[in-house]
């Protein structure tokens, strides 16, 4: 126990060391290691095919890295030793994290409030013996907690509405709701903004850093350069598969040592 | 011959093309089905079999289909002898799982790896993700290839009487050959028509009442 | 499971793919009940079917007897038309053929069973089985010969032209019928009797699917005359039927045909002790009676 304890002053909160992924002949990631604080907000850029949508997906056990390991808060999530790992296993596991996709993935025969409490609530009932009162209370605790997250990203309004009466702006943030309805310990963000139409970015991003006021411990995919600088506390570059540049903002934007970051910061600029 | 006692005649013709469509849609239905996860299989050879299968059924009459199981063991030289009204049923169900299992097959396949991957993130099972997820977004999907597919079946129950079994239309040529009438051939089309009336009023209440969302 | 229908279903495709073009080229039949052949004008109006009788005997191993005694019954394949086989107004199975069935079967000692079949499926439905006898107005023809064997020979059918009664006037013999069309079921007797005509090859030939067909081609006005089997026509139109404006032209005769029994090939037993009943009810007098009953006594062949 207390082996344990010392264990994780000693770690980050997160704790990503060598992770490495192929799909068939491709290495899509070569060795990734990285770490993050509870409360932090890290931000990963870099350009299409660099990998850091592959690298979101190994945190979210959506695909399964070669080599490697994770833990959150001293507790190993996956390490390449130990694994494959059963169904319910990951189950559990992947519970520590919350993503949120690129194309929102809401549920579309669900009303709002329903796409936020399904997960709980299939969560919290299976397979336990309850009664019906248990049942009523835990769903009462459910929509309760459902619409305040709803308050939260502004879209009380639309409590009732279906997925395809709302803008993808609303949409993505119905996600996050959805996403933070499980609690995760670290929420996870695809490229949260790419398939919105610029206008619609605003609202998104807006409702990201309300969540990092609250402290929520974010990994942000972008590419929107000005919120990662403005919103990040950590930035990863990551180039062909592995981490070219990580630091601060100021230190990643302002002062990039490698080449290839440069390179890539002011092709970014020149499309702004 | 009055209208009275042709109706009657053809509607005793009728019953057997109910009966025919009636157990025809309630075996193929979870039978399609079956033959779907068949078909998705991840084990090669049952996945094979099946596709190979309906490849075969899909690719001949179901004219020639019902001659083979009624046909097929007796020229085989075997003993088993199928009442005709059984070998007709069997063949139809054999026949309609097929395009029924590429249905259901094709609506599956239509659902976006993301609806399966937010349940995934979400900690949901296999079996809630289909259930809770996937499968009513599959029905929505299937309702319009089904309803023709199902109307279809109205009127391919005519093709049992390549074996002799007196469904609607044989009803109706018997009466044209004894009695000398021609325009029971014709009458039995109102039959038809009010049956797939019936079934299009119903299915598209079915499209009407998942209407309330789009994917 | 799946693998068994998969075998018997590509076995049987094979069996039938060979039997089916077999069985295809040489009948053209049609569903309705009417039964007329192709190549039916043969001459020997002698007892065909002791001629089968003798060209199969080679396959006597092959009885089908005790396995029509073991079952008690025999199932015999027909269509519904009259005169032949039809029901009366109590809604009981009647006609000429049907009588003559059950008074051979009483004969043998076995119940006949009437199951009606498609008639351009006899053949298979015979061999596979699924009938035991063929008993319908069957005409005989060589081509047939090659699938099944014929008993004796008890009705000669003949060919007749129909017409319109406010026409029939004006046609009298096959000459004034030169420049007309003429609707008959393709593939049948009356097909070959109207090509081997000189005059009537020369007009406008309409091919129909069934003999029904070509009833409904000269009712409608869309062919002037029609050909027919003798007892389909005699028993199709006339008072109370949608035909009653129709009716046959007398003076004019074409080809005719003999109607036997169809048994499975190489089945001697069962065709002898067929053959042997139908001496009986002729000598007797029985089937000349249920001939006279049912209006076929003109083309009484025994």
């Amino acid at each position: 126990m207390s082996m344990r304890a010392e264990g994780k002053d000693n770690m980050a909160f997160l704790e990503v060391k060598g992770i490495e992924k192929s799909f068939g002949r491709t290495e899509v990631l070569k060795g990734i290691d990285f770490s993050m604080e509870k409360g932090e907000v890290l931000a990963i850029i870099g350009s299409s095919g660099s990998g850091k949508t592959t690298l979101l997906r190994c945190l979210n056990f959506l695909e399964t890295p070669d080599k490697g390991s994770i833990s959150v808060n001293g507790d190993v999530m996956f390490d390449c030793e130990e694994a494959p790992y059963s169904d319910s296993a990951k189950r559990e596991k992947r519970l520590h994290f919350g993503l949120v996709f690129q194309s929102f993935n809401l549920f579309p025969q669900y009303n709002v409030l329903r796409n936020i409490s399904l997960a709980p609530e299939l969560r919290q009932i299976r397979g336990r013996k309850l009664s019906k009162a248990e049942k009523k209370k835990i769903r009462a605790d459910i929509d309760e907690n459902s619409r305040r997250l709803l308050d939260t990203v502004g879209l009380a309004a639309k409590t009732y509405n279906y997925p395809c009466e709302l803008s993808g702006g609303q949409q993505q943030r119905v996600a996050i709701a959805r996403a933070l309805a499980l609690n995760p310990d670290i929420l996870c963000f695809d490229e949260p903004t790419s398939a919105l139409d610029p206008e619609l970015t605003g609202e998104v991003l807006r409702v990201i850093r309300e969540l990092k006021n609250s402290d929520r411990t974010m990994i942000v995919v972008t590419h929107e350069m000005n919120f990662a600088r403005g919103v990040a506390d950590k930035v990863i570059f990551m180039a062909d598969g592995v981490i070219e540049e990580y630091g601060s903002p100021d230190e990643v934007f302002g002062d990039p040592k490698s080449p290839v970051t440069k390179a890539f910061l002011e092709k970014s600029l020149e499309n702004i | 011959m009055s209208f009275w006692e042709v109706t009657k005649q053809l509607a005793d013709g009728f019953g057997v093309t109910l009966m025919i469509f009636g157990i025809t849609l309630a075996a193929s239905l979870p039978l399609g089905l079956i033959m779907t996860f068949g078909s998705m299989s991840k084990i090669p050879p049952i996945k094979w079999l099946v596709k190979i299968f309906v490849w075969i059924i899909r690719g001949t009459p179901l004219m020639l289909q019902i001659i083979l199981i009624f046909y097929g063991p007796g020229l085989l030289g075997l003993e088993i002898k199928l009442p005709r009204m059984t070998a007709v049923i069997i063949a139809f169900i054999i026949n309609y799982s097929c395009y029924f299992s590429e249905i259901f097959r094709g609506g599956i396949e239509s659902i976006p790896k993301g609806q399966y991957e937010a349940g995934q993130v979400l900690g949901m099972t296999k079996t809630q993700i289909f259930f809770k997820v996937v499968l009513f977004q599959v029905i929505k999907r299937i309702v319009p290839p089904m309803g023709n597919e199902i109307i279809t079946l109205v009127k391919d129950t005519s093709l049992a009487r390549v074996i002799a079994v007196t469904e609607l239309v044989k009803a109706a040529e018997r009466i044209v050959t004894l009695k000398g009438l021609i325009w029971p051939l014709f009458y039995i089309g109102a039959f038809y028509l009010l049956f797939s009336a019936l079934l299009t009023f119903l299915l598209n209440l079915a499209e009407k009442k998942m209407n309330y969302y789009s994917i | 499971m799946k693998k068994k229908i998969f075998a018997l279903l590509m076995g049987a495709v094979m069996c039938m793919s060979c039997m089916g073009l077999g069985g295809c080229s040489s009948d053209n039949n049609n569903s309705s009940g009417a039964n007329s052949s192709s190549g039916a004008n043969s001459s020997n109006a002698d007892n065909s079917g002791a001629d089968s009788d003798n060209s199969n005997s080679g396959a006597a191993g092959d009885s089908d007897w005790d396995y029509i005694l073991n079952k008690g019954e025999v199932v015999v394949g027909i269509t519904y038309y009259e005169p032949m086989n039809y029901f009366d107004d109590n809604g009981e199975l009647v006609g000429f053929e049907t009588e003559f069935t059950k008074a051979v079967c009483k004969k043998l000692g076995v119940t006949p069973v009437f199951q009606e079949i498609e008639w351009e499926k006899k053949e298979v439905e015979l061999q596979s089985k699924a009938i035991d006898l063929i008993w319908n107005g069957l005409t005989v023809t060589e081509d047939r010969k090659e699938n099944m064997a014929f008993s004796k020979t008890y009705l000669n059918n003949k060919q007749v032209i129909i017409v319109k009664t406010e026409n029939a006037d004006k046609y009298t013999d096959t000459a004034s019928m030169a420049g007309t069309s003429i609707a008959f079921e393709s593939g049948s007797a009356g097909e070959d009797a109207a090509k081997a005509d000189e005059t009537l090859a020369g007009c406008d030939l309409i091919g129909c699917s069934a003999q029904k067909d070509a009833l409904l081609e000269v009712k409608a006005g869309t062919a002037d005359l029609g050909i027919l089997d003798y007892t389909l026509a005699k028993a199709s139109i006339g008072e109370g039927t949608d035909y009653s404006d129709i009716q046959i032209i007398d003076s004019v005769e074409l080809a005719s045909e003999q109607y036997a029994v169809g048994v499975r090939l190489g089945d001697t037993e069962t065709l002898a002790k067929i053959n042997g009943a139908i001496d009986e009810l002729a000598q007797d007098g029985t089937l000349l009676d249920l001939a006279k009953k049912y209006g076929v006594d003109d083309i009484y062949a025994l």
